[in-house]
């Protein structure tokens, strides 16, 4: 039993990296945008593990994008510089306002967060010189030049390193640190965790991780705009990602993401204006109803026939 | 003593005349279109301080309600010729309605989970109230035109819109209605105990969930007025609203739960902020950072304040 | 040079043998707002003794408690830990010094199981690996009784969780143990049982502060209680004279009495 799980997990990862020889050019691009979303619904969850509930997502991701175009834009790096700036940019910025409102807890950190996002947005706005305002900002050398393949295996290397740093959060010390606070802060300090130290690290890796994949998808399509770099959809969809797999987990945003990937590709067939409320439906619907998310919800009914067997 | 207390107790009011009468010497059409914005951001800041202060739930749907509100201000114009004042009453009671469902089906089960799963709870419904409208009105934007709404007058040689003090006028009637609820009503005074102590209130006798029911559906109603009498000076499409869920709730972080004059208070403090901002030629477009500079600064100022090592 | 040495090592040895206190606080004042929940105390805890800290319900035993872990920082006055000023340092730097705690009301952490209930002392306040925090923690769970390590915590005993409080403080490797009514809630063959577990602790060194409104295990296993009532220190010394006082039957039953 206990080698047909590092087998499987062969198999999936060589189809990953097998996929563009397989399929054609659109399944690309929907497997890029799977694996955009599946990065930011990962780093979503991997705060979330620690009790507090970001809504930055979109304002890193946003940030993210405008340093990496205006790295290739002004400074004339090539866009893989440019998505490591971004990179950097999320981190440093992330480090600065981490300080201060990570003193914050609960309902205070998301709403602190949440006007973050629209702060970076009100700013982008209007440093005309450096981001080009309100009509946003060009850059023409993009990603391996619109060569999907290729930018589909550089978003898988990012999505695979976001999934080992989720693992390593769930596997080492890291996990026990991040699941004491969420469950209890006071005993975690109590018992000699650094919360602060642990809550700023968390959340400038995980920004980082998000302005990685901002920097990355903007430098793909080589152009940035204040209202769709910071839209709400890089938030909206990873939650609902992370929610429909199941928090608290890896597997569970990867299972989401690609779930409500595929599945918004087909809605978008038939709803090609409102399938964005499937979305909110799916946060309500999972909140309400699976609180352990479908994946969670599979292995509970699952683990109670087991339970029901063995008893037998 | 007496004198001191009189001046602790109306401190706010203090600073804010203060803050008025030096903003209305140095600009004062930032002043009135201060004052005139403020008391709008306080007229639907106060219902949400309402739910956050009793029902305890952050509603993140809170202006795209506002937004539902004047859709439906616009269909009562566009379909029977109503005026947008007048519509006020039916969108009010439709909106309760909307109110007490939203509650019934949702709210209602999530009470006792965690302020996470309550905020991403009405996340979720902010989301698909926003949606909803783009796919019924599309994002165009549409507007209902009425004769009032652009009158205007000059006083000491200052040119301004009157209509806007239509919206002064109504947050100081919200304000004074709420007020008079929760002092002289049975519901209002239970209202006022659910807010102080949810689990006293219950053993005493008070059906706290009928209060949180009426609570979050007066909250939505209270945004049908909001709607109403912005409809006439507003372009209507489905976000106008979003941004005015985080300030509003800027409002209730400045003022603090409970203290709903506050929210009239800081709401006036803080338009009048935008508008000088909005005033200074080349920096119009930095406005919008006061709220979220403000409201950071405030959560801020009040975290470390109670914070322990 | 090698006289001025010895002198230094001397005076060393002079400043321990006075100083067999290993906590002091010095008129230690907390308010919050207009209420003030410690008042000027001023104690100490003896190396290697079991002290009780007794008083009333709302007397300021566990606020005193949460000063001296760190939980709230004092309004005046200072703390010193084993010959280090500690009255500002974060709650977490003094459990790495050596101060452990339970809770009045037992927190388990509820996402973990027993066993990594004890790890995160081991790994966080003890600085252990990975690995051995995991065998420690399991070491630590057979000493204290835990029979099921690997157990979540749907389904535990009252017993179970204390043992859990105090294994996971344990774990820190303390050098001083609060345990804040630990014996509330138990039966008279759990009380047993949890008295030996606390002698035990004692008896591999640990100095201990127990926190009780059980009299009977109070007038046991302390040599030294200590009253506290209205926030202020009313009594002092070994129980059986203590409970004598007038003012303290006063304090616990009140003028009438």
């Amino acid at each position: 039993m206990k080698i047909i799980k590092p087998i499987l997990l062969l198999i999936v990862l060589a189809a990953a990296v097998m996929l563009p020889l397989l399929t054609e050019a659109y399944f690309i691009s929907v497997a890029i945008t799977i694996l955009t979303f599946m990065t930011l619904a990962l780093s979503w969850d991997m705060m979330l593990r620690t009790g507090q509930l970001s809504f930055g997502t979109a304002g890193f991701f946003g940030l993210g994008g405008y340093a990496g175009i205006i790295a290739a834009a002004d400074l004339g790096v090539d866009p893989i510089t440019g998505i490591i700036i971004g990179g950097l940019v999320a981190g440093v910025v992330s480090l600065v306002l981490g300080m201060a409102i990570l003193r914050l807890r609960g309902l205070y950190f998301a709403i602190t967060t949440m006007a973050l996002a629209s702060v970076f947005m009100v700013i982008i706005r209007n440093l005309h010189k450096i981001s080009g305002g309100p009509s946003g900002k060009v850059v023409l050398s993009t990603l391996f030049n619109y060569d999907s393949n290729k930018v589909y295996w550089f978003m898988l290397g990012v999505a695979l390193i976001t999934i080992v740093i989720s693992e390593v959060f769930q596997r080492t010390r890291i996990h026990f640190a991040i699941d004491s606070i969420r469950a209890d802060e006071t005993v975690a300090k109590s018992h000699g965790v650094n919360i602060y130290k642990y809550l700023i690290f968390v959340f400038v890796v995980t920004s980082v991780i998000q302005g990685v994949v901002g920097a990355t998808y903007a430098l793909q399509y080589g152009f940035v705009f204040p209202e769709s770099s910071f839209s709400a959809h890089y938030l909206l969809l990873p939650i609902a990602m992370a929610l429909v797999g199941g928090i608290y987990s890896t597997i569970g945003s990867v299972i989401g993401a690609i779930i409500l990937g595929l599945s918004s590709e087909y809605l978008k067939l038939i709803m090609p204006y409102g399938h964005l409320i499937i979305y909110g439906v799916i946060i309500v619907v999972v909140v309400l109803f699976l609180p352990n998310g479908v994946y969670g919800a599979i292995k509970d009914v699952l683990g109670f026939r087991k339970r029901r067997l063995e008893e037998r | 003593m007496e004198k001191i207390s009189f001046l602790r107790k109306h401190r706010g009011i203090l600073i804010l005349v203060a803050i008025l009468v030096v903003v209305a010497i140095w600009r004062p059409l930032a002043a009135i279109y201060g004052v005139q914005r403020g008391s709008l951001y306080a007229l639907i800041g106060l219902p949400l301080a309402l739910t956050l202060g009793v029902v305890g739930i952050m509603n993140l749907a809170h202006g795209d309600l506002l937004s539902l509100g004047t859709y439906i201000v616009y269909l009562f114009a566009v379909n029977t010729g109503m005026d947008p004042l007048v519509s006020i009453i039916p969108v009010f009671f439709l909106l309760f309605i909307l109110g007490v469902v939203i509650y019934k089906l949702t709210v209602t089960r999530v009470l006792k989970a965690g302020h996470l799963n309550q905020l991403l709870l009405t996340f979720g419904i902010s989301m698909i109230v926003l949606e909803l409208m783009k796919v019924i009105w599309t994002t165009r934007p549409r507007s209902v035109y009425v004769d009032y709404s652009s009158s205007s007058t000059t006083i000491a040689g200052v040119r301004f819109g009157t209509y806007e003090l239509l919206y002064v006028v109504l947050a100081f009637a919200v304000l004074i209605a709420l007020q008079l609820f929760l002092k002289k009503t049975r519901l209002g005074q239970a209202t006022f105990a659910v807010g102080q102590n949810p689990r006293g209130a219950k053993i005493v006798g008070i059906n706290t969930d009928f209060v949180y029911l009426f609570v979050f559906g007066l909250s939505v109603a209270i945004l049908g007025i909001a709607a109403g009498v912005m409809v006439p000076r507003f372009a209507i499409f489905p976000s106008v609203g979003a941004a005015f869920t985080m300030k509003s709730f800027s409002l209730v972080a400045m003022a603090g739960l409970g203290n709903l004059t506050g929210i009239l208070i800081s709401g006036i403090v803080l338009g009048v902020g935008e508008a000088i901002v909005q005033s200074i030629p080349g920096y119009a477009g930095w406005s919008d950072i006061v709220f979220f500079g403000v409201l950071i600064a405030v959560i801020m100022i009040r975290s470390l304040r109670r914070q322990s090592l | 040079m090698a006289q001025s040495k010895m002198f230094l090592v001397s005076e060393n040895a002079v400043w321990r043998n006075d100083n067999m206190s290993i906590l002091k606080v010095e008129k230690v004042t907390k308010r919050f707002g207009g209420l003030v929940a410690v008042d000027d105390v001023t104690m100490e805890i003896r190396q290697g003794e079991i002290l009780g800290l007794i008083g009333p319900n709302g007397a300021g035993k566990t606020t005193l408690t949460n000063v001296i872990s760190g939980l709230h920082t004092v309004s005046e006055g200072r703390i010193f830990f084993d010959g280090t000023d500690i009255t500002f340092l974060p709650t977490h730097k003094r459990c790495h010094l050596g101060i452990a705690r339970t809770f009045q009301i037992a927190r388990p952490l509820k996402n973990l199981t027993v066993a990594e209930n004890v790890m995160v002392g081991g790994l966080f306040g003890n600085g252990e690996k990975l690995k051995d925090g995991r065998k420690s923690a399991i070491k630590l769970c057979e000493t204290i009784g835990l029979a099921k390590p690997n157990e979540v915590l749907d389904k535990i005993t009252v017993l179970d969780i204390k043992k859990i409080e105090i294994a996971r403080a344990m774990a820190t490797k303390p050098k001083l143990l609060f345990l804040d009514e630990v014996m509330s809630g138990l039966n008279m063959d759990e009380t047993r049982e949890m008295i030996d577990t606390v002698r035990k602790i004692r008896d591999t060194g640990v100095t201990i502060c127990i926190i009780e409104h059980v009299m009977s295990v109070i007038r046991e296993i302390t040599e030294r209680v200590i009253v506290l009532d209205r926030g202020a220190i009313i009594a002092e010394g070994p129980y059986s004279e203590v409970s004598q006082q007038h003012n303290v039957i006063t304090a616990y039953l009140g003028e009438d009495a």
